[in-house]
């Protein structure tokens, strides 16, 4: 049974001439679980907030969305808002109140049930997610993980029959990810939720999904099952962002049904292949090392318990280094300790041959350290791009008549000369940070610290970045990337370690880590790891097939 | 039943001191009665009292190291004041000597004395109080009857600790790639004006976001209810009608001037009638109630566990 | 209609009451007692047309933004006492969202601080203080929007008033009048205090005045209010 229905639905924002979303049709069954995917800007938020009257965007609207046959624009205040759920692309920005349970109660308040019914709802909620022991604490204390797991609970307490989701998993690291989806397919299955979710790690969600809407320019261009999109879509940029198993299949030429998870990979690659081993790949630079954490200790708060304990790690003078770990584990407090923001209080911090344990943040500057932080709006302090570029030239010492180009130069590298002139807070997610960035290697780093560079950015640009890092890195630059994408990682990385109890763990590289690790590791490598000994990435993968096929 | 067993696993990980978990409303009830008999007598026998009550319940909510080191602090502040008061008052019968002609007289000295020991029960009641009534009991109080604006006080709560983090965030993140080494003074200010400016922007722009979360669960639909955590038990109600009653006999006995006590031109003397003794007993009983509920409770617990 | 006779009855009846009670039962400190009636009792409606009202929920989330900047405004500038950008942000309040929200912003800034530093019976007074202060840059918003200077001498003398204000509340505490060689003592005393109040005020509001109104002016076109 249809459930909603997006009828001609065009949109502009105000001030803007091009449509923010053109022409949409679009009916999703009742009970379906339906991935919305396409690239950064494409209107993929625009879209589904366009389902709820309440966060509708303001602008100019034609066309019509109807829930169970009726235009939401005119649909009763409360049904509208108990039955549509909507989980926000940022977690902070969701929460309103200062407690957990007031968070979760706070839905139910709106729609004026008692307290013995709020009772009821907000403890079974806290009990099927598994936060009951976060219900009296302050909302500011959890983490980024819980946060979401407590916006999920606090819409599903209102029982509604829709629900929509924002990139929820984009904060958090690939096991709690996982995690997280599968509760959203227990919803699914359970209680028949039909569940609508934008994402762009397509990996774990494309197994999952009946359906499938691939968007580009406001245009929903393919609305299919996922087997149908991989492959109405091989050849399109989106194809960057299917599942290994399809990528594998398609570049491979493969034949028959196109499998979509690891399970269906592994088949593929056991029955038609033999054993097979990829030479490992070194490309750790001849180097001195220029960054040494020795035996560092650090934690935030004296009673507190120690992030860092014992730390080291040795980097290569133009290396790029990725850092995996759990959510909460003490990735952005290593960085930031590299940085000079935080001091340890037992160990040594050398750059460069510089003991840096008692230097302040601006000294580190000076060795030609920069970070990119995990919240790319931090590095904006201006109205427009442009005006915080050329403020960091003046201050960099760059002469006026240098400014243009130094800009020119790096805007072009990233592709965003079209954005300079833009609001920051008016780009989409990844957008801003691609922005970010630019600031960044506008005070010409030498050793660059990225905190999850990857995150809201769709395959395609993940794949440009990738390869302006690498340019950057050719240019003899050390980069230190912190991220939960372990595809990216396996790509860009010269070397990997993993994050765990204060420690940096076996710094391999990636085709090493990666076969080691059970879990923490990429898809390509749980799929192919039966037959194909060190082959981690797509490439690797299909390369190795092709060895086979030709001989 | 699923209610109960649900919300008992709900709760079970907070405990708390048995005089805390009373209904808020009965606490602020205690808590503006003390403060209200504390601030407005000058009887000294109430206010020696007050005092006491009041440092006994400090002690027995906070560490004893605070404790003492706020003693340190406070000891000294009673002695200013009290030699402070002769200063600007020169009412008083007895001249103790003279200072720039005018006498520093014996009554103004005990007067002194009198008002540093007000302020010091005042500001321990005060303190108890910010202890005991955190900001959720505050809300909930205050929810029923004002609930737009407690909700705005919530999300203020909310965005404080927050905006910190921020503030810290976006100062570590521009020195990070090179602006701000913030050295000398009006540097500084002028890098944390930016800071501040950069936050508001921040805040301000996601603010809009907090809204629609909040209308897309439904807020501003007619008929909100206001859920809360606490119920109002037969143990909260025996509370409440001994501190009305306490209460009333003070206030009472204040009315008909059976406290009374006057300190210019002459000290007055302390009378010890029945009626005297009775709002003396009175305000020691009002005051001692945190005190007598704790230990009661220590009593009973270690009564029922070894019974175990 | 019956329920709203209640309340305003209730409000007539019960301050008075409350006020003439207290001036029995506390024959020495009435000053003290009526000052903190007068502090608390002029809180009351204000809040309540506040409630009443019909708000916008995107600027009720804006006034709880202003009231939390202004607090944490407190701790970005702890380095030099006394020196905060608060006053600034309530006027600002009061300028840009009208009187009701600048005196809401005010009281709340004023009780959400002492959340943190500590209640004590100035609470009442302070919010009374900062309200009126937003109160009545709301109320002056077009002659302070229109120019500069007046805004700033008005910063200037909020930051005076705020001072007396404060200053009658001590004196009447400490002695249950208006000793007036105590009032005088508590004003000289507070003197650097009182100027670092103006200063900070002038500073802040002709640093933020303006930013702070196009970010408003920007988000109010970008989502239509
Ligand atoms: N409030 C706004 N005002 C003006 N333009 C906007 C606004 N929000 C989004 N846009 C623009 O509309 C287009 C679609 O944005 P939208 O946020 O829907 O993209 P998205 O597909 O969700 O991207 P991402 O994956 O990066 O989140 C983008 O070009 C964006 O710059
Ligand atoms: N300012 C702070 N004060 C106190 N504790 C903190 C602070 N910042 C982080 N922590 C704690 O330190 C630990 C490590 O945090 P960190 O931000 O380094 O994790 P992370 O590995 O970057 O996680 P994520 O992948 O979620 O970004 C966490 O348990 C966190 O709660
Ligand atoms: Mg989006
Ligand atoms: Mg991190």
């Amino acid at each position: 049974m249809e459930i909603l229905s997006i009828k001609d639905l065009t949109f502009s924002y105000p001030n803007k001439e091009n449509f923010a979303l053109q022409n949409v049709n679009l009916s999703i069954n009742s009970g379906d679980f339906v991935v919305v995917c396409g690239q950064s800007g494409s209107g993929k938020t625009t879209l589904l907030r366009m389902l709820k009257k309440e966060i509708a965007p303001h602008g100019e609207k034609q066309g019509a969305v109807f829930y169970k046959g009726e235009d939401v624009e005119k649909l009763d205040d409360k049904i509208s808002a108990q039955k549509i759920g909507f989980v926000f692309q940022k977690p902070d920005q969701q929460i309103v109140t200062d407690k957990v349970w007031h968070e979760l109660a706070f839905g139910l308040e709106s729609l004026g049930y008692d307290s013995d019914y709020i009772r009821l709802r907000v403890g079974e909620m806290a009990n099927y997610f598994g936060i009951t022991s976060l219900f009296r604490k302050k909302t500011t204390e959890l983490s980024g993980g819980q946060k979401q797991l407590m916006n999920l609970a606090s819409v599903m307490a209102m029982s509604p029959d829709v629900i929509i989701l924002d990139e929820p998993t984009s904060q958090l690291d690939p096991i709690t990810a996982n995690d997280f989806i599968t509760t959203l397919k227990k919803i699914n299955d359970e209680l028949g939720l039909t569940v609508i979710i934008i994402e762009h790690r397509l990996q774990e969600v494309f197994p999952i999904a009946d359906k499938v809407a691939v968007m580009e320019d406001g245009k929903v261009i393919c609305y299919d099952t996922p087997r149908n999109v991989c492959e109405k879509l091989s050849n399109h940029p989106m194809s960057q962002g299917f599942p290994s198993a399809v990528r594998i299949w398609q570049k491979s030429g493969g034949k028959g049904e196109c499998p979509l998870t690891v399970k269906e990979g592994r088949n593929f690659i056991n029955l038609n292949f033999s054993e097979r081993k990829l030479p490992l790949r070194n490309t750790i630079p001849n180097t001195e090392d220029i960054i040494t954490l020795k035996d560092v200790f650090f934690r935030y708060e004296k009673g507190g318990n120690d992030i860092l304990s014992g730390t080291n790690l040795s980097i290569k003078k133009g290396e790029h280094f990725c850092i995996l770990g759990g959510n909460g584990s003490g990735k952005t407090t290593t960085l930031k300790i590299l940085a000079g923001l935080l001091k340890p209080y037992r160990g040594k911090v050398i750059i460069d041959n510089n003991k840096m344990t008692k230097k302040t943040t601006a000294d580190f500057n000076r060795l030609g350290v920069a970070m990119l932080p995990q919240n790319p709006e931090s590095v904006f302090l201006k109205s427009r791009v442009i005006d915080d570029y050329t403020e960091l030239c003046k201050i960099k010492g760059i002469e006026k008549s240098a400014y243009e180009e130094k800009i020119n130069s790096v805007a072009e590298k990233l592709g965003i000369k079209d954005l300079l002139e833009n609001h920051p807070y008016d780009l989409s997610g990844g957008e801003i940070q691609k922005c970010a960035l630019g600031k960044v290697l506008i005070s010409e780093p030498k050793i660059l610290l990225l905190d999850e560079p990857t995150k809201g950015v769709d395959a395609y640009s993940k794949l440009s970045l990738s390869k302006i890092l690498q340019e950057i890195r050719s240019d003899g630059v050390t980069i230190i990337t912190v991220t939960h994408d372990v595809e990216f990682a396996s790509i860009v990385a010269d070397r990997c370690g993993l994050f765990f109890d204060g420690e940096v763990l076996s710094s391999l590289v990636p085709q090493e880590f990666f076969s080691k690790n059970n879990f923490y590791t990429t898809a390509s490598s749980r799929i192919s790891r039966d037959k194909f000994a060190n082959a981690v990435t797509v490439d690797d993968v299909v390369s190795l097939i092709k060895e086979e096929q030709n001989g | 039943m699923l209610v109960v067993i649900l919300w008992r696993k709900t709760m079970e990980s907070n405990k708390l001191k048995s005089f805390a978990t009373i209904h808020p409303a009965v606490l602020m009830v205690y808590f503006l009665s003390e403060i209200v008999i504390s601030m407005f007598s000058t009887n000294p026998i109430i206010l020696g009292v007050g005092l006491v009550g009041g440092l006994l319940f400090f002690l027995m909510i906070q560490d004893i190291k605070v404790f003492l080191k706020d003693l340190t602090f406070y000891i000294p502040m009673f002695l200013l004041i009290t030699i402070i008061n002769p200063l600007f008052s020169h009412n008083g019968v007895t001249p103790l000597f003279f200072m720039n002609g005018n006498p520093v007289t014996m009554e103004a000295i005990i007067y002194g004395m009198d008002i540093a020991l007000m302020l010091m029960a005042v500001i321990y009641w005060c303190k108890c109080y910010s202890l005991i009534m955190t900001t959720d009991k505050f809300l909930y109080l205050f929810g029923k009857a004002i609930p737009k604006l407690s909700l705005v006080l919530s999300m203020a709560l909310r965005f404080i600790p927050l905006f910190k983090e921020k503030l810290h965030e976006i100062r570590n993140v521009q020195s990070s790639i090179g602006l701000y080494d913030r050295k000398g003074f009006v540097n500084k200010i002028t890098s944390e004006l930016k800071v501040f400016s950069a936050l508001i922007t921040w805040s301000l722009e996601n603010s809009v976001e907090t809204a629609s979360s909040m209308k897309a669960r439904g807020y501003g639909l007619k008929g909100r209810t206001h859920f809360s955590m606490y119920k109002f038990r037969s143990r909260d109600l025996m509370y409440l009608l001994a501190i009305v009653i306490f209460f009333g006999i003070v206030i009472v006995g204040m009315a008909m001037g059976v406290t009374d006590f006057s300190f210019y031109p002459e000290i007055s003397n302390f009378n010890f009638g029945i009626s005297q003794i009775i709002v003396y007993i009175s305000f020691a009983l009002l005051s001692f109630i945190p005190f007598v509920s704790e230990v009661w409770e220590v009593i009973v617990w270690k009564y029922s566990v070894s019974k175990i | 209609m019956a329920k709203k006779i209640i309340k305003l009855s209730f409000l007539i009846i019960l301050v008075p009451l409350a006020v003439i009670l207290g001036v029995v039962v506390f024959k020495d400190r009435s000053y003290a007692w009526v000052s903190l009636c007068v502090a608390l009792f002029s809180l009351v409606p204000l809040f309540l047309t506040f409630e009443r009202k019909d708000t916008n929920t995107t600027k009720l989330v804006i006034l709880a933004v202003m009231i939390a900047l202004s607090v944490a405004g407190r701790f970005l500038f702890s380095f030099i006492p006394h020196f905060k950008p608060v006053t600034a942000m309530v006027v600002i309040t009061g300028i840009y969202m009208g009187y009701e929200y600048g005196f809401i912003c005010g009281a709340f800034t004023a009780l959400i601080s002492n959340f943190i530093f500590g209640q004590g019976p100035w609470t009442p007074f302070q919010m009374f203080a900062w309200g009126l202060i937003g109160l009545l840059a709301g109320l002056l918003a077009k002659i302070l929007q229109k120019n500069i200077i007046i805004l700033l001498i008005f910063g200037a003398l909020a930051g005076v008033l705020f001072s007396f204000l404060m200053d009658v509340w001590t004196t009447f505490w400490y002695d249950g009048t208006l000793n007036f060689s105590r009032f005088i003592a508590n004003i000289v005393t507070a003197i650097p205090v009182t100027i670092t109040y103006a200063v900070s005020n002038v500073v802040f509001l002709f640093v933020l005045i303006k930013p702070i109104g196009k970010k408003l002016e920007r988000i109010k076109i970008k989502y239509g209010l």
